[in-house]
């Protein structure tokens, strides 16, 4: 018997017939009540910043998620410095975790930044979302709360395009400046754009490779005593 | 074959070279990062009426090829004589994309690209991309797959520990500590291939429990492994402890303090060298981390020989936990029993048509949480906090993953620690800030 | 002078190429994961100094294997192709794992789909990561062509159009005994 063994069971139970097995293509499964997710931690359930959230800003607090344990707060992207300055010194949220953007594709809103907050005193996480739309993709920055948001947001600026104002030095993070297309969005092709990052030449004085599949199309470059001679004349 | 010549580049050049427009935008942050830095010298000059003839003002480069930078990093570096007045660290040269790779994968089919991020730990990142799916799907995983699951995380911890020690010592000249830890990673590498198959870039993990169970051989491994190694890393510790060399070059070299390390986001051993007691491990506990004894290193100098010691120590404690792991460890099933959270079992497989469907259908379309769920999960893994950002769109496929990745953060930090510092200083100082750049330029 | 390939040339050959293959230099490209598997490869198990290649040199001048361990980005192909440019000939270059060797499980725009794109390989390594007995058994092979490959002759010509050496292969034959082994050959073997 394999050590796996343990793991079988006689599926000779009614619930485990296989008449009763529905396969969707897509199975939807529905929400579970939050009482049952086994991993909900107790650092994010936090009401009491929610409502105090909402009680200094009111309007300005859209939405709230409570999903798994923990609490996700979507605030008006005009307040977010305002919202992340109460939480830091009021409510003691001094250390940004994460901050990022996401693409939902939709006609309206169609980014989102989160920025995950974490009281390390009193053991609280909370999330805070931002709603972005794509005719304006200016969103305040919060480095001038909390430092540690200076990479994510540059981060979030080179993968989706969103532009940080306020920050100090909005340059790409991960992509050459030279790249011109924010790649994590829906519509950027998972292998890149050929011709958008450029291969270095075959030989030393050769052109750029634009082509990202050179050496399947036939051009593999050849060892060094190969290749033809150099125009440029040595300078001894 | 397709090459062309006339790529845009910055300065209207034929030739390119090597990313024009991006180091043209590295220089301009150098030079526009404190500029008060060039007025001072300004004005001095002015006073002074002196000239740098010997050019003691520079601009270096370091890397992205270099021995000592952990990877592919590089730093931009402003320097006078030795001392760097700014620097700038460009990532990215490992940058794949997994965040967009991972919007086209099932759940189960990213495990691989987890292996590979941080890869001197990965069986911790198959298990915080395990738990922060199983979080997200309400997935519940039995008894003893969350033991295993912790004692494989240490061990983890401790290959990564003992990697960062090797490679810290023999960038900073001590070769012979390299050679030790790597025996020490054979040790474990025999473990986690007698338990998973692979050396290191194991994919043991699955969403709702382990793949397989352990094997007898394997306790044997671990045992005679706890066995044998306290005293050794204890041997480490004696002989690098009070070692004038070693103290002499971490002492005081990149101190952080509490406040700073708070505000510049640094995680894992670099925050609790700095006096915060940040342990994901005892504030947000996950898998079985609430029932077992073990104390968190902590120290308040902020220095790089804090951060030295606290790893060191963090290893003994590792060994303590596995301890209790082997003792603790309860017999039963190591995967969830529904079809829809976890594969069933091979037999199941093999031998009824059910298991078959279920395990077809598990791998074409996997775990599906509900549409519009949200959820993050962190670990303590051996750099710092490493978290899933979850978002599902109610498919098989995640909408969005983002990885909050330890490495980022500290590297963050560590752009702040390197001015000031000697040149020298940057190894030692990249060595103990222990970052992997797969993970930091996912 | 016309140097030709004679009883001295090949007796020389013989011994600059035992020199040169088991006195290699790599060059470790170290990028990712493959690095570390590189490093437990000139660690204390796997030894790799007893090949002769124990001084592993970071600079490409003091280099001439070049093993490329690791996925590359685009970003870092051109750093990788200079410093492939800096080294001096010979020089020969392992493509360790699946990454370097075509882009591996990385199918995604940051990555480049296999470093022979832009670097004249010779031996690919597969493997995710390789073991250490699979590095070693690629600097076996690189080893076996440096013994079959270069010349004197060679060398002192260089410049000239001359073609790589084919790999001492057997020949293979049909069973009649009539042409070399090859697709063309098999798919019509039984032709009329």
């Amino acid at each position: 018997m394999r050590d796996d063994a343990k793991n079988t069971e006689t599926k000779t139970s009614e619930h485990r017939s296989h008449e009763t097995l529905k396969f969707f293509f897509t199975p939807v499964e529905p929400p579970k009540p939050d009482q049952e997710n086994p991993h909900a931690k107790a650092t994010t359930r936090v009401p009491e910043v929610v409502a105090a959230l909402r009680e200094a800003f009111g309007k300005a607090i859209l939405e709230q998620v409570v999903y798994a344990g923990e609490h996700l707060v979507y605030v008006e992207k005009e307040r977010i410095v305002d919202v992340c300055r109460f939480l830091k010194e009021e409510q003691g949220f001094t250390y940004l975790v994460d901050l990022g953007g996401v693409d939902r594709f939709t006609e309206e809103d169609r980014f989102e930044v989160f920025y995950n907050l974490v009281n390390i005193d009193d053991r609280k996480r909370l999330r805070v979302k931002v709603r972005v739309d794509e005719a304006d993709l200016h969103v305040p920055s919060v480095t001038g709360l909390y430092r540690a948001a200076n990479w994510n947001e540059r981060e979030c600026y080179d993968m989706l395009g969103l532009i940080f104002d306020g920050h100090p030095d909005l340059r790409r993070m991960y992509m050459p400046e030279d790249f011109q297309y924010f790649p994590q969005r829906k519509e950027f092709p998972l292998l890149g754009i050929p011709g958008s990052l450029p291969l270095p030449p075959q030989t030393p004085e050769g052109g750029l490779t634009l082509d990202p599949f050179a050496a399947a199309h036939g051009s593999k470059p050849v060892k060094s005593y190969e290749e033809p001679d150099s125009d440029v004349e040595e300078a001894f | 074959m397709s090459t062309i010549t006339d790529y845009p580049t910055a300065q209207g050049e034929d030739v390119f070279s090597f990313w024009p427009r991006h180091n043209a935008a590295i220089q301009r942050r150098l030079e526009s990062k404190h500029a008060w830095l060039e007025e001072r010298h300004h004005a001095a000059e002015m006073r002074d009426r002196a000239e740098d003839a010997l050019e003691h003002e520079m601009t270096l480069n370091i890397g992205p090829q270099h021995p000592a930078t952990h990877g592919v990093l590089r730093c931009v570096v402003k320097l006078d004589g030795e001392l760097i007045e700014k620097c700038v660290i460009d990532v990215g040269y490992l940058h794949r994309g997994i965040e967009k790779l991972a919007e086209s994968k099932t759940y189960q089919e990213f495990m691989p690209y987890t292996d590979r991020m941080d890869y001197l730990a990965p069986y911790a990142n198959n298990v915080a991309w395990c738990l922060a799916v199983e979080k997200l799907a309400g997935i519940e995983v039995p008894e003893r797959a969350q033991w295993i699951r912790m004692m494989m995380s240490e061990l983890a911890r401790i290959s990564s520990h003992m990697l960062w020690l090797g490679v810290g010592l023999m960038d900073a000249g001590a070769v012979s500590v390299f050679l030790w830890a790597f025996q020490g990673r054979e040790d474990l590498y025999n473990i986690f291939d007698e338990v998973a198959g692979a050396r290191f870039t194991v994919s043991h993990a699955r969403i709702g429990g382990l793949a397989t169970d352990l094997t007898p051989r394997a306790f044997e491994l671990i045992h005679d492994f706890v066995d044998r190694y306290p005293d050794i890393i204890q041997g480490w510790r004696t002989l690098l402890n009070r070692n004038r060399i070693w103290v002499g070059r971490n002492e005081g070299v990149g101190v952080v303090s509490a406040e700073e390390a708070i505000a510049l986001g640094l995680t894992g051993p670099n925050l609790r060298g700095s006096g915060i007691p940040y342990d994901i491990r005892r504030f947000e506990p996950y898998l079985k981390y609430d029932e077992v004894d073990f104390i968190i290193p902590l120290r308040t100098e902020g220095d790089c020989l804090a951060r030295y010691h606290i790893r060191m120590e963090e290893m003994l404690e590792s060994i303590r936990i596995i301890k209790q792991c082997l003792d603790r460890l309860p017999d039963g099933p190591i995967r969830a029993d529904d079809a829809k959270h976890a594969y069933p079992s091979k037999d199941a497989v093999y031998y009824s048509m059910e298991g078959l469907i279920h395990d077809f259908m598990y791998t074409d379309t996997g775990v599906t949480p509900p549409k519009g769920a949200t959820a993050y999960h962190a670990i303590e893994s051996p750099k710092g906090e490493l978290g899933y950002y979850l978002e599902s769109d109610g498919t098989g496929n995640p909408w969005r993953v983002r990885i909050n990745a330890p490495s980022f953060t500290n590297l963050q930090g560590l752009e702040h620690m390197m001015e000031g510092h000697p040149v020298a200083d940057i190894v030692v100082l990249i060595g103990s800030i222990d970052p992997v750049m797969g993970e930091a330029d996912k | 002078m016309d140097l030709k390939e004679g009883y001295l040339t090949t007796t020389v050959d013989a011994v600059v190429n035992w020199a040169r293959s088991n006195s290699l230099m790599p060059m470790p490209m170290g990028l990712a994961c493959c690095a570390i598997e590189m490093m437990a490869f000139a660690g204390p198990k796997y030894d790799v100094a007893r090949f002769g290649s124990e001084a592993m040199r970071f600079s490409p001048r003091q280099a001439d294997l070049m093993i490329v361990a690791g996925w590359c980005s685009y970003k870092m192909a051109h750093a990788i192709r200079r410093v492939w440019d800096q080294m001096a000939d010979p020089k020969w270059c392992i493509a360790m794992g699946a990454c370097a060797s075509t882009g591996g499980m990385h199918r995604c725009y940051g990555v480049v789909q296999g470093i022979d794109n832009f670097l004249p390989v010779d031996v690919y390594i597969s493997g995710c990561p390789p073991r250490p007995e699979a590095v070693i058994h690629a600097l076996m092979d690189i080893q076996e062509k440096i013994r079959n490959d270069y010349s004197i002759v060679q060398d002192y010509e260089r410049g000239e159009v001359r073609g790589p050496v084919a790999p001492a292969a057997p020949e293979v034959l049909t069973a009649d005994g009539g042409k070399l082994i090859s697709p063309d050959v098999l798919y019509h073997q039984n032709d009329a």
